[in-house]
């Protein structure tokens, strides 16, 4: 039996947590961990160092958790939802439940907080297949209040420091919300005149101006991503999308940047990119890996049409 | 040539697409130039009588005298390949076979063949007949002292059809995206070019053609030629493992490769990276 909030729940029991200190943010941490660890259930933190060390102090010494490191597996939305449907799958074997607090780096609030929201929503379903109960941290304090607007919309419920565990009231179901047309920021690159912009181009003739576009002050695997995940976005605009296919591409000091723009309306699936579909063999699984190839994937569309943009080396440009 | 983005050395089997005749015709003086000045015995395959084709190359210097004493040999196609049907890709290696080692036996350094075989690849029942041909005889010659330069008229064909064919040679003047062709050392099999999704249904239609078999339970790809691959031709390396109950080693300069395969938890494919 799962035991606390999430009891009788089946799936993921997924809730936010606000806070505007330390205090706040231990007083829904330590009970629901030591909640977890008391019943036996399996329990985890995916904190920043400080926070982490903070529970850690709070803790009891040799208390059963599991620290995992934050940084890394928040480096790719959909590389982020394909390491945790793992480690869930190994860590919740023969227990009714695992508890995880977690906190998505500061940084990826700004540039990149799109995908971060995407990421929100899709794991309501994403994560739906595990007995898990996550509590997303959130600093009051830092969080802009379009990402707090979205935090409420993607997370069915709130945790607070008295102890509640209410509905957030203005959540949405993923198949909704990541249907909606949320526009990402624009790079400032795309204010600027592009290096490289092609019309209708062939996958062969796309891989081919990313390579010779590159600057070779990025890392060579990060380029080779960048080629095979514009590959791909170049096959599926031509295949799914409604001509003219367009292509441009910008290069900065730490970056690429290339963006693939048709009439079509983008792809139907609302987990498109972030969760792989079909068996492979008829193009589903190419928007997957190009959101796995590439540091930031922006979906946008309005009137004109779909615009894909794939960003390989530093995503963070500030606001 | 397609760019592999590597040196393939090459075995001396190319496809070659012309659009005029003239592009043909020079191509056999010059293989039967380059053939006699390398000691070979060359032959002239094609659906032209033997007497035009002498005509045509009477002014090549001791042609005459070459196909006097055996060196030239000029033949309908219907006499090298059984014309019109579809071909019998292990009679006709075999019969290639016998002709390196007679030529061999001769006193000449190996056999050089320019065969224009359009007539043999009109149906869709012929070229698969024929590329299935065009392998076995790409692994005879990469081993063995015999080289091939197989035309074919786009006019008569159009470039899917020559696509099919072109792709199964280590070397080719066609814009076929990949090539695959016999392998060197472990390698069963070796790919040049770019695999991507517009070449997957070609790519495999290639590989069920030149089906390869493991040994020891590996298929060794060397695919150092490859300059890009995306993960349907990985699939199609693991479906073609999997019917032999084998695993795909796939040799590659492209750590891409290696990731891709991870990601997609590839257990059937072992991606080597070399550098």
């Amino acid at each position: 039996m799962r035991t606390g909030a999430a009891a009788g729940h089946v799936g993921y029991f997924h809730e936010a947590l606000l806070y505007d200190s330390d205090e706040e943010l231990l007083a829904v941490a330590l009970p629901f961990l030591l909640g977890g660890i008391e019943a036996g259930e399996r329990v985890a933190v995916s904190l920043d160092a400080p926070h982490a060390e903070l529970v850690r102090r709070a803790l009891p010494v040799g208390a059963d958790v599991t620290y995992l490191p934050g940084g890394d597996v928040y480096a790719r939305p959909a590389a982020a939802i394909r390491a945790y449907r793992e480690w869930f799958a190994s860590a919740t074997l023969g227990r009714t439940q695992l508890r995880m607090v977690g906190e998505l780096p500061p940084a990826l609030l700004g540039a990149t907080w799109d995908a971060w929201a995407r990421y929100e929503s899709a794991i309501n379903h994403a994560y739906d297949d595990f007995p898990v109960w996550g509590i997303c941290a959130y600093d009051r304090r830092v969080v802009p209040p379009h990402v707090l607007a979205d935090v409420m919309r993607t997370h069915p419920r709130i945790a607070r420091p008295d102890g509640s565990h209410e509905p957030t009231g203005a959540y949405t179901e993923p198949a909704t919300y990541l249907a909606e047309c949320r526009p990402a920021p624009l790079d400032p690159l795309q204010q600027t005149a592009p290096l490289v912009e092609l019309t209708d181009p062939t996958p062969a003739h796309a891989r081919e101006a990313v390579r010779a576009a590159d600057p070779g002050h990025l890392p060579p695997d990060g380029v080779e991503d960048l080629v095979m995940a514009v590959s791909e976005v170049v096959c599926n605009a031509t295949r799914h999308g409604t001509p003219p296919v367009r292509l441009r591409l910008w290069c900065a000091a730490d970056r690429m940047v290339v963006s693939v723009h048709d009439l079509g309306a983008g792809p139907k699936d609302p987990y498109a990119g972030l969760l792989p579909a079909g068996d492979g063999t008829e193009g589903g699984l190419g928007l997957w890996i190009s959101h796995q190839s590439c540091d930031h994937v922006t979906h946008h569309r309005d009137a004109d049409g779909f615009t894909i943009r794939l960003t390989a080396g530093n995503p963070h440009f500030p606001a | 040539m397609t760019d592999g983005g590597v040196t393939d050395p090459g075995h001396g089997h190319a496809c070659l697409a012309y659009d005029d005749p003239a592009v043909f015709h020079a191509w056999a003086v010059e293989q039967v130039t380059t053939g006699l000045a390398a000691g070979e015995q060359v032959w002239l395959v094609g659906p032209e009588e033997a007497d035009t084709v002498a005509r045509r190359l009477a002014s090549v210097p001791g042609f005459d005298a070459a196909r006097r004493r055996g060196a030239v040999r000029l033949f309908p196609v219907g006499h090298a390949y059984r014309h019109d049907e579809v071909v019998d890709p292990e009679r006709q290696v075999q019969a290639y076979v016998r002709a390196t080692t007679e030529a061999l036996a001769a006193g000449h350094t190996g056999l050089r063949v320019l065969a224009e075989a359009t007539g043999l690849v009109r149906t869709v029942a012929q070229r698969d007949a024929f590329a299935r041909y065009e392998h076995r005889i790409d692994h005879w010659m990469r081993h063995r002292p015999m080289s091939a330069v197989c035309a074919y008229d786009r006019r008569v064909l159009g470039d899917a059809a020559i696509a099919e064919l072109a792709c199964m040679h280590p070397e080719t003047n066609t814009d076929v995206p990949f090539r695959l062709y016999a392998g060197g050392g472990d390698a069963v099999v070796a790919l040049g070019g770019e695999l991507d999704p517009t070449a997957h249904r070609l790519f495999a239609a290639a590989l069920e053609r030149a089906d390869p078999r493991p040994t020891a339970g590996r298929l060794v790809f060397d695919a150092t030629g490859l300059r890009f691959l995306d993960h349907r031709s990985l699939l199609h390396l693991r479906d073609h493992a999997r019917r032999h109950d084998a695993v795909a080693v796939l040799r590659t300069r492209r750590p891409a490769a290696a990731r891709l395969a991870e990601l997609l938890g590839l257990t059937e494919v072992r991606v080597e990276v070399v550098r």
